[in-house]
């Protein structure tokens, strides 16, 4: 075990910090709509441009081709510098890419791969529909082959910036006599095709950035199928383990500034008893607590994406990742909204107007969205403790 | 830049795991001396030289690492094994910093028996563990680490809780220090090392636990098919997956002297804390009733614990991580 970083991590990392000082943009992200969108697309480029997108994809596919521990420090910079998040790129970087990468044809590689590290197109999801959420394998939504196309009709839920989107991740059923995970395929669908209806909902913070998608007759050419015709479940089960792996990097290491930016908070805000929050011992026992539980995750992070790593492909641990950083992220938002007391109270459907309150909704967004902490704990049970199955 | 075992130290691992299991089973525990330290037990964890691994060959050391340190410590942990071995590795430590070789090299060759020594500020006496046959003591006072000659204490003998340790009380106050140093550097092993010790037996209680799920039924199936009894278990798996890489990171830490060591070992040691208390529990709660009689093992680990999250620190580290600053790369 080591944490030496090689004299070449140490020189990306230079680089990336100089580069960053001189690139940030200097205009902040619109809180959300076309423009934020936009906004995430831009800073893509510059990035692409400057040889900073796709650290760790393979050089042949337009990634840099670097190590997951540089993909890393890259990470680690940008938030040291509160740098932009991937927003409405996050999609494309962290699913439809290395899903491609590792189960696209080649014409789809050299199709796609580029037009995402670019920022050119914005991609979303298409699994979950109103039946099929924590029940992934229960998807209606039909692909009927048609000449040389499949024919989509049905509906999906919870899609994020659908409304922004080129392409979209779909997973339909394609043999109407399977059951289960049997029967299912994983498709490109162009949401520029016709037949495709965006209905927008709006969520408990006030924000509109998932839909409800419905599909008439949406028909796909059959070359957009990736994997096999009836291979769906596979490829969207190496597209869920990457969405748990790296995806959450970002995310752990902006919760290590956040118990930073609550501490200082704490010496600055009054509690109900008139004491101020920092000299109340258990308010300083959790914030304590917390700080540990954030230096764990970049122990965990380490131990993902660490030199005797072979793998590309995250196995089980990516749901024991997710389950710690999102539970960790939700008694950070517990504890800020105590700590902050009235101040809670004050919100007006919009990001911008209390961060704390944003994150205290925010939160249940984390233990839901990609695999709830239940279903992640039905992972953890099946394929790390090998339990016997529950369904 | 890697936190998993490289081969050397699976070495270790599986070398020191083996020989637990083969010759300190915790069923040992429930034998007429209920698995307590003594003088032969200490000689032969003398011959495999767990008494000096972080000390330096010039220091009368093996030449291995704190790493290596840790993750034997981890194995102790999870085996229940003798938790002497940390006074005694401790007390070497003392005595190689304080230019003490001859006492160092009797500590690491099994010739002393160590008791570590805890203030209690309830009580104006000290309390000791591992105090049966003990020539020594080791405490932390005012910025030293002392190892204290316990040749004319009165040692009044205690019940613990956990009986595989023995524990007393004595008034330290009169009594020879025959070697001393700078206590940070030991409170931080100390902390490491129970830390280590907490998180194998968070990783042996889920195993534990797990094992028993696959094979118990109630309501004819297996009870690790419900998830009332799967998802605290998988609980209980990331709880030790965390704390284990933290503590990994911790010993790394210090075994490279990184300037932000100490608050690593104090955060691993409160992972470690959490994680153990929380997983003891579940073990007990989710065996049911069998688990709170004498005859299962559950117990046992749940009584070690309580012992080693007192012990080098459970709310004093929380103090002390929020003062500190990661370092910087």
């Amino acid at each position: 075990m080591d944490l030496d970083y090689s004299d070449d991590d140490i020189a990306f990392r230079a680089q990336a910090r100089e580069w960053l000082t001189r690139n940030l943009p200097s205009e902040p992200r619109p809180p959300e709509g076309h423009a934020a969108a936009e906004w995430d697309c831009a800073w893509q480029r510059k990035l692409s441009q400057a040889g900073f997108a796709g650290i760790n994809w393979p050089k042949e596919y337009g990634g840099a081709g670097l190590s997951g521990v540089k993909q890393v420090i890259w990470f680690e910079e940008l938030a040291r510098v509160n740098g932009p998040h991937q927003g409405a790129m996050g999609i494309a970087m962290n699913h439809a890419g290395p899903t491609l990468i590792f189960r696209g044809t080649e014409a789809q590689k050299s199709f796609y791969l580029p037009k995402i590290l670019n920022g050119e197109t914005i991609w979303c999801q298409g699994f979950s529909e109103p039946g099929a959420g924590s029940d992934l394998a229960a998807v209606k939504t039909r692909g009927e082959i048609d000449g040389d196309h499949l024919v989509i009709n049905g509906q999906k839920m919870w899609t994020s910036n659908a409304h922004h989107a080129t392409y979209q991740e779909l997973l339909v059923r394609t043999d109407p006599d399977s059951k289960r995970h049997k029967g299912l395929t994983w498709i490109i669908c162009d949401m520029r095709l016709p037949g495709i209806e965006i209905r927008p909902i709006k969520n408990m913070m006030g924000e509109r950035h998932v839909n409800m998608l419905f599909y008439d007759n949406v028909r796909i050419p059959l070359e957009n199928v990736v994997g096999n015709m009836g291979e769906g479940w596979s490829v969207a089960m190496s597209t869920l383990a990457f969405e748990r792996g790296i995806y959450f990097v970002p995310e752990q290491l902006s919760l290590i500034e956040k118990v930073g930016v609550l501490t200082e908070l704490a010496r600055n805000t009054r509690l109900e008893t008139g004491k101020l929050a920092i000299e109340d011992e258990s308010i300083v026992h959790r914030l304590a607590l917390l700080k540990a539980k954030t230096l764990a995750m970049r122990a965990l992070c380490i131990t993902t994406v660490g030199s005797s790593r072979q793998t590309r492909q995250p196995g089980p641990e990516g749901s024991m990742v997710k389950l710690y950083v999102t539970t960790v992220y939700k008694e950070l938002a517990a504890l800020a909204a105590d700590l902050i007391g009235w101040d809670f109270m004050s919100y007006a459907d919009d990001r911008t107007s209390n961060r704390w309150t944003y994150e205290y909704m925010w939160s249940w967004i984390l233990t839901i969205a990609g695999g709830t902490s239940e279903i992640q704990r039905e992972i953890i049970a099946d394929r790390v403790l090998e339990l016997p199955r529950s369904r | 830049m890697d936190l998993e075992p490289n081969p050397d130290e699976q070495q270790t691992i599986d070398a020191a795991s083996h020989f637990l299991r083969k010759s300190l089973p915790v069923h040992r525990l429930r034998g007429a001396d209920e698995g307590r330290f003594n003088p032969s037990l200490r000689a032969q964890l003398a011959e495999l030289g767990w008494y000096g691994m972080g000390l330096s060959e010039e220091q009368g050391g093996f030449g291995l690492s704190v790493v290596d340190e840790t993750l034997v410590f981890r194995e102790i942990g999870r085996s229940l094994g003798p938790i002497a071995v940390l006074g005694i590795s401790l007390a070497a430590k003392i005595a190689a910093n304080a230019g003490r070789s001859e006492l160092a090299a009797s500590l690491i060759g099994g010739e002393l028996s160590v008791a570590i020594a805890v203030d209690d500020p309830n009580r104006e006496t000290a309390l000791l563990f591992e105090v049966e046959g003990a020539d020594l003591a080791m405490r932390l006072q005012g910025g030293q680490a002392q190892l204290l000659s316990l040749k004319n204490a009165t040692i009044t003998a205690l019940p613990c809780l956990d009986k595989s340790v023995s524990m007393g009380r004595a008034d330290l106050g009169g009594l020879t220090c025959i070697a001393e140093t700078a206590a940070a550097q030991i409170e931080i092993l100390g902390r490491l090392h129970a830390a280590a010790m907490l998180v194998g037996i968070c990783e042996a209680t889920t195993h534990m636990l797990a094992e028993y799920a696959k094979i118990r039924e109630t309501f004819g199936r297996a009870i690790g098919s419900y998830q009332a009894v799967r998802h605290p278990c998988a609980d209980m798996a990331v709880r030790g997956f965390a704390s284990r890489a933290q503590l990994f990171l911790a010993a790394v830490s210090v075994r490279d002297d990184l300037p932000d060591a100490q608050m690593q070992v104090d955060a691993a040691k409160a992972l470690a804390n959490e994680a153990a208390t929380l997983n003891v529990d579940s073990n007990i709660q989710l065996h049911g009733g069998i688990a709170t009689t004498d005859e299962h093992d559950a117990h046992l680990y749940m009584k070690r614990a309580n012992l080693l999250v007192r012990l080098f620190g459970s709310r004093s580290v929380l103090n002390s991580i929020l003062l500190a600053t990661p370092a910087q790369h």
